[in-house]
């Protein structure tokens, strides 16, 4: 059966702002990131799936072609005018608008509000995390696409490529805080332990998931 | 995002934290002059200059195996209780014999800082050379990471 042309095209659309979309939802996992803290409550993780679902899309849907699934085509022969026009609406809106100013804004938000935090007598830590992350938006997304194999498993192999990123080299840095906080709680007569079990944690977390799996299997 | 963590590592572990050790210190002092328990900021001080000297510590505990050995972590625990027991326990048990003499001595009970004029003319020593004591501190931990010689 022939697609009617402005369903493939609103087809093609859709794809083609698959990306900026998944950049849209990296700034939403920022957002989640400052109001859950480093507690990860499942709002974080939610959108960063979203943004691996979304940055591997045409990969997602053919695992379903591979079942045997016909889906239409993601690309129409010919675009309309109309489409082209959405679609450099959306990806200017994203870029220019979004990633150049607004999110730069938040950041400097998150920076007033981890000061705020502080004079409050809670840890700035999760507003400071929060702003650095929105400032690499742009950055992740890129990365992001770099962990895309372009296999059926892509959106599978791209969380493991950032289960990989975050076990090798964001929890060692983490470790590194880790110590600092230690070193602060010890001044202020709070606990020491946790923080320095957690570091040694941290630098060991991939031995760790090995150790569980042993005891597994 | 892996850059600006690792900067605001940098930053906090070998910037923020140096700089606030000689807070650490004066806070030390001024407990001092009031007979107050100082050890506990002191320590803070020293701790302070050491923040990556601390997490190169806990790195060579979690170092001891290969990344996918499952007896990682364990290992890590026993090279941290082998330090503690090792090294720290020794150096511990020789400050004691150093206080044990000098308890045998009587020397404690004859120069205590528990007495207000020395433990006055202390402060005023150790208000005038806060920077000295700063540096004294530094001195030994960047010594300290070239090992013991």
């Amino acid at each position: 059966m022939t697609l009617p042309q402005i369903i493939s095209e609103l087809l093609k659309l859709l794809f083609d702002l698959a990306i900026p979309a998944a950049a849209c939802t990296l700034v939403l996992a920022g957002l989640a990131l400052r109001q859950e803290g480093i507690s990860f409550q499942g709002r974080f993780q939610k959108w960063i799936l979203w943004s691996v679902i979304l940055l591997t899309l045409p990969q997602f849907l053919s695992g379903f072609a591979a079942q045997g699934i016909v889906l239409p085509p993601q690309s129409a022969a010919t675009s309309s005018s109309w489409v082209t026009s959405m679609e450099t609406t959306f990806n200017s809106f994203v870029s220019g608008v979004l990633l150049a100013r607004l999110v730069p804004v938040l950041a400097a938000f998150f920076i007033l509000k981890a000061v705020v935090d502080g004079a409050q007598g809670h840890s700035p830590l999760s507003s400071i995390l929060a702003a650095i992350f929105m400032l690499s938006v742009s950055s992740t997304s890129q990365l992001m696409q770099s962990w895309n194999s372009g296999s059926e498993f892509a959106t599978t192999d791209m969380l493991v490529s950032a289960w990989n990123f975050l076990a090798g080299n964001i929890l060692p840095e983490a470790a590194g805080l880790a110590v600092v906080g230690a070193i602060l709680n010890y001044v202020r007569h709070k606990p020491v332990a946790p923080l320095v079990g957690s570091a040694l944690a941290f630098l060991s977390v991939s031995a760790i998931w090995k150790l569980v799996q042993t005891m597994v299997a | 995002m892996e850059n600006g963590l690792i900067n605001l590592t940098n930053w906090l572990g070998n910037l923020l934290m140096p700089t606030l050790a000689g807070l650490f210190f004066a806070g030390a002092i001024w407990r001092f002059s009031k007979g107050m328990h100082y050890q506990h900021l002191s320590y803070a001080g020293v701790a302070s200059l050491m923040c990556s000297g601390l997490l190169r510590l806990l790195e060579s505990f979690a170092q001891q195996g290969a990344w996918n050995d499952p007896n990682r972590f364990w290992l890590s625990i026993l090279a941290l209780v082998n330090w503690v027991g090792n090294v720290i326990l020794p150096l511990y048990g020789i400050t004691q014999i150093v206080l044990m003499a000098l308890h045998f001595a009587g020397l404690l009970e004859r120069l205590t800082v528990g007495e207000a004029w020395i433990r006055n003319f202390v402060t005023a020593l150790c208000c005038f050379g806060l920077s000295g004591i700063l540096r004294l501190a530094e001195f030994w931990v960047q010594n300290g990471t070239a090992g013991v010689r």
